[in-house]
């Protein structure tokens, strides 16, 4: 889809086609009752307490030196992580995608560790390695005795380890969409006489712009968010403002400074998005050729850029994987063991384990986790597929509200997303035809799925917009209708985005706190609370090994569900990342072009009208 | 993709169905007969108390009781917010654990039903809801200690009071200070610190000299670093001091190999009692105050208290704690706190704190 050129999108064409009428009220419905209504609730508990407005809290913020340099820093963390997981990402794909290197697959499994697991936990683990008791500082004390123990720390550290964390959507969405490139397009720049380096930052990164577009506004989000990297690593001068913004949110008196702070937040947030719209409309990304043919891995022309660029993947290698292998083995160790750093070979046992699985709760906790998480991951990323389609499609004033209030989650926390939800649904409600909600089941639900539609409908407009157009054309000349063409021809194509976006949800939902707390039903308790519950800072000594157990039980099922949805293809990929065509199941069929490895055996996924 | 769909319209139906059930399924069982034993309703019980094992403790000694308990664990401060967003339609039917000041201010929203329970005789109220219509009952008590590394220090060398931390230089930098005032703890030891300079005419009713008392605090401690243990801080060497509950202490020593001692400051120490609470708008009210009868009587505090070394505020349960505990709580003294003072202003506080003053 080559940006805004595309005829027929005002907002009147939009009204004539029952079908988007339908997905337009539903959407309508849906914004209304759990979007705008719940959070307009809060906001004006929040800043009308008495029904008149309060300047109050940003008069108290603006005067607060604390609030201001936290603010500043969270922006800066944001504007650099923008920058640096670009490069990392950007790189690693490349290493595993585009070059020609020794152990690609392997490489490909340390970087995809970043999958599997993140908050407290990788942040801890990346202490384990460089804090002032790490293995790496104290080698490097043995080498230079006079250097400072604590060198790992501040603005320099939280960065390093949330780059190296947040690389996730890079070696999902941009590897995706660089498979899609037209391997054409390169063999013609370099009959031209086009250096390996001129191919690709004119020719190749250009055409991952869509993508990369969408994975910078949620770098930046990543950083204005950042909460427990700063925590355990920012020191007293690097601290952002996320804890501030929870404490206020827990403090009824306080709350309208979380709020505005969230408010503020959340504005950044939308323009970023703004930005990145106006940029992505600025140019046509896609490769025309009719006949595309599949990427092949280039080889590395210049020696000395060769072997550096080894050296540096092994060594981006080795950063991934040490934080999981030391998490994994701590694991094993006690509470005390884990906090103080001292590991003895002796102390490992499975004590930890006994005592997470055998405890009264038991698994049942991660049966609710899992169902709640899997129930809310594929509702999302069903309901979003026609939205995102028609959003990506059709862009007016219509379109850009909805696609603008479909953002909201993303402004608030979650906390007071959960609030919102409670005091608008703790009493018959017209809109949601005269039930309560609290106490029940659903609630939870319905916050989980709101929580991850920004993310959902960013990443899906991305992959809808990396779809060659022409096949969508040549079904509609032939007659197709609209739902037949968004069937049988687009669905087919952005199924492996979705799917990999529906596992992202899923593990990011699993282990849920901050919307469980006020939401979850007595009964149906997810893992969240349960992990919460046993290791809350004060209550329990083993409280900090029961958070690696969980860890790195939960890497067990994100794992698993990173197998199961790019497992088995990545097997069939495996040739092809080899080396050559031939693992190019689809190769030269136009508009296949971003389905690549990830895509599901053709029983799940019926190929485009007319393919055997 | 047809199979696919058909299973997920099946699990969504369950899910929904799932919900109706447990909604309907409470004001079936409201009218319960009035009778002293109990009639096996699920109760929800909020707790902030459930950790270290102590939910699993709980519920499986009510079960052998009769009553079937659902424990749903939340820290003090979003248990108290859940319980006031929750109030038009409660579900929790008890609420325990939380302090006094919690309590205070969940009483002040009207989400609490007042109530006498069974055991009301046994327990000194001044440590309870000491207004009208009471509404929440002390369980057990906790005293907020300064606590040092007695191997670093004596009786003579240490701290005597918090104020000796950033007034006198060897212990500047050597006490660990908090980075948040989330916590219950962390707040009562600022109620502790401002209380003693109270004065009407100062910025939220405290001097100038006690809000320099806090900027001196967040100047000269160490940051808390999360998810490591005070005490991991301590067997390393990075601190020698910090705030630590006094029910904690023991198990600590232990599990990092750490000697800890405590000052008791000439003004006395805060305690935190926590309490139970009926949630007001219960439709198993009967049921939930028969709990609450249980589990607050002498045997079930003092099994309780010998279990988690606790100490219990019930007279008759306290004879059968831990004697140590028991000896302790005897002869420390409590500092005297106006709780209304606080409870009023601590929101306001902590705000102020976190804005201004730490860094």
């Amino acid at each position: 889809m080559s940006g805004s050129s595309r005829g027929g999108s005002s907002a009147k064409s939009m009204l004539r086609s029952p079908f988007i009428l339908i997905v337009g009220a539903v959407l309508t419905w849906f914004i209304a009752a759990f979007l705008v209504w719940p959070n307009v609730n809060v906001l004006i508990a929040t800043f009308f307490p008495d029904g008149n407005f309060s300047g109050r809290a940003a008069e108290k913020l603006f005067s607060s030196q604390r609030a201001m340099k936290s603010l500043g820093n969270s922006f800066m963390l944001a504007v650099a992580l923008s920058i640096t997981v670009n490069v990392v990402g950007i790189f690693i794909v490349l290493v595993t995608h585009y070059f020609r290197i020794r152990g690609s697959r392997i490489l490909f499994l340390g970087y995809a560790t970043t999958f599997i697991y993140g908050g407290i936990v990788l942040a801890a683990g990346y202490k384990f390695i460089y804090g002032d008791k790490g293995i790496i500082t104290s080698l490097l004390l043995q080498v230079f005795p006079g250097m400072d123990a604590a060198w790992f720390s501040g603005f320099f550290a939280v960065l390093v380890v949330m780059t190296f964390a947040t690389t996730t959507n890079h070696m999902l969405f941009v590897a995706n969409a660089l498979r899609g490139v037209d391997y054409q397009t390169i063999e013609a720049a370099k009959n031209l006489g086009a250096s390996s380096w001129t191919i690709l930052r004119r020719v190749v990164l250009p055409m991952l712009k869509p993508t990369l577009f969408a994975v910078t506004i949620l770098s930046f989000l990543t950083g204005l968010g950042a909460l427990s990297a700063p925590q355990v690593l920012g020191g007293r001068d690097f601290q952002t403002i996320t804890p501030m913004i929870l404490t206020f949110t827990n403090s009824p008196t306080s709350r309208d400074l979380a709020a505005l702070l969230a408010v503020i937040l959340g504005a950044a947030t939308i323009l970023m998005l703004a930005v990145m719209t106006r940029l992505e409309k600025g140019g046509t990304y896609f490769s025309v050729s009719k006949v595309s043919s599949a990427l092949r891995k280039q080889q590395i022309t210049n020696p000395v850029a060769n072997i550096a660029v080894h050296l540096t993947a092994y060594l981006l290698f080795a950063v991934y994987t040490l934080p999981v292998l030391l998490i994994v083995l701590y694991s094993f160790a006690d509470g005390a063991a884990i906090q103080t750093g001292q590991l003895s070979p002796g102390s490992l046992t499975l004590d930890n384990y006994v005592r997470v699985l055998t405890q009264e709760s038991g698994l049942r906790p991660f049966v609710v986790s899992v169902v709640y998480s899997a129930l809310a991951a594929v509702i999302a990323v069903g309901g979003l597929l026609f939205v995102a389609r028609l959003l990506q499609k059709y862009r007016n004033w219509v379109s850009s509200l909805f696609e603008y209030l479909l953002h909201i989650p993303w402004i608030l926390p979650s906390a007071l997303l959960a609030l919102g939800l409670i005091i608008s649904y703790d009493h018959p409600n017209p809109l949601v035809g005269g039930a309560v909600l609290t106490g029940t089941t659903v609630i939870l639900l319905i916050a989980f799925v709101t929580v991850k539609i920004p993310f959902t409908l960013r990443m899906l407009k991305a992959s809808f917009a990396s779809v060659n157009s022409s096949l969508e054309e040549a079904a509609a000349i032939m007659g197709a209708k609209t739902l037949y063409v968004f069937r049988r021809i687009l669905l087919p194509l952005v199924l492996p985005a979705a799917a990999a976006i529906a596992a992202l949800n899923f593990n990011s939902l699993l282990d849920d706190y901050d919307t469980a707390i006020f939401l979850a039903h007595p009964l149906v308790q997810p893992l969240g609370l349960v992990i919460k519950a046993n290791t809350d800072g004060a209550e329990g000594v083993e409280g900090v090994a029961n958070t690696f157990v969980y860890t790195v039980l939960l890497m067990v099922i994100t794992g698993l569900t990173m197998y199961l949805v790019y497992g088995r293809s990545g097997r069939r990929g495996a040739g092809k990342s080899g080396a050559g065509p031939s693992g190019r199941r689809r190769a030269g069929f136009p508009g296949t072009v971003t389905i690549a490895e990830a895509a599901p055996g053709p029983e799940a996924a019926p190929l485009p009208a007319g393919r055997p | 993709m047809r199979k696919f769909q058909t299973l997920m319209a099946a699990a969504v139906a369950a899910t929904l169905l799932a919900g109706c059930g447990a909604g309907t399924a409470t004001p079936a069982a409201s009218e319960a007969p009035s009778s002293t034993s109990p009639s096996g309703e699920t109760l929800v019980v909020y707790t902030n108390s459930n950790g270290e094992g102590r939910g699993d403790w709980l519920t499986a000694e009510a079960t052998k009781a009769g009553f079937k308990i659902e424990i749903v664990g939340a820290g003090g401060a979003d248990a108290t917010n859940k319980l006031i967003a929750e109030k038009n339609n409660p579900i929790a039917d008890v609420a325990f654990g939380l302090n006094n000041m919690y309590f205070a201010q969940i009483k002040a929203a009207g989400a609490l039903e007042p109530f006498d329970p069974a055991w009301a005789g046994d327990v000194d109220t001044a440590v309870g809801d000491t207004g009208d219509g009471k509404s929440y009952w002390p369980l057990v008590k906790q005293a907020i200690l300064l606590g040092y590394n007695a191997d670093k220090f004596s009786g003579d060398t240490a701290p005597k009071d918090w104020t000796d931390l950033w007034t006198k230089d060897e212990f500047k930098s050597r006490y660990e200070r908090v980075t948040g005032l989330g916590t219950a703890t962390a707040q009562l030891v600022f109620a502790g610190i401002l209380s003693r300079y109270k004065d009407d005419s100062g910025d939220l009713g405290i001097s100038d000299e006690g809000w320099k008392q806090v900027e001196q605090y967040f100047k000269n401690g160490s940051p808390a670093v999360a998810k490591t243990d005070l005490f991991a801080r301590i067997a390393s060497g990075e601190v020698d001091m910090g705030q630590m509950p006094s029910s904690i202490i023991a198990d600590r020593e232990k599990t990092f190999k750490v000697n800890a001692e405590t000052v008791v400051p000439s003004v006395g120490v805060p305690l935190a009692v926590e309490q139970i609470a009926l949630v007001k708008g219960t439709d198993k009210k009967a049921e939930a105050v028969k709990f609450i009868d249980w589990f607050g009587s002498a045997d079930v505090q003092a099994a309780f208290a010998k279990q988690f070394n606790s100490m219990p505020v019930n007279k008759v349960a306290a004879e059968q704690a831990n004697p140590d505990v028991v000896e302790f709580f005897a002869t420390v003294k409590q500092q005297d706190i106006d709780w209304e003072f606080v409870q009023e202003n601590m929101g306001a506080w902590v705000e102020k704190i976190e804005l201004e003053y730490m860094q």
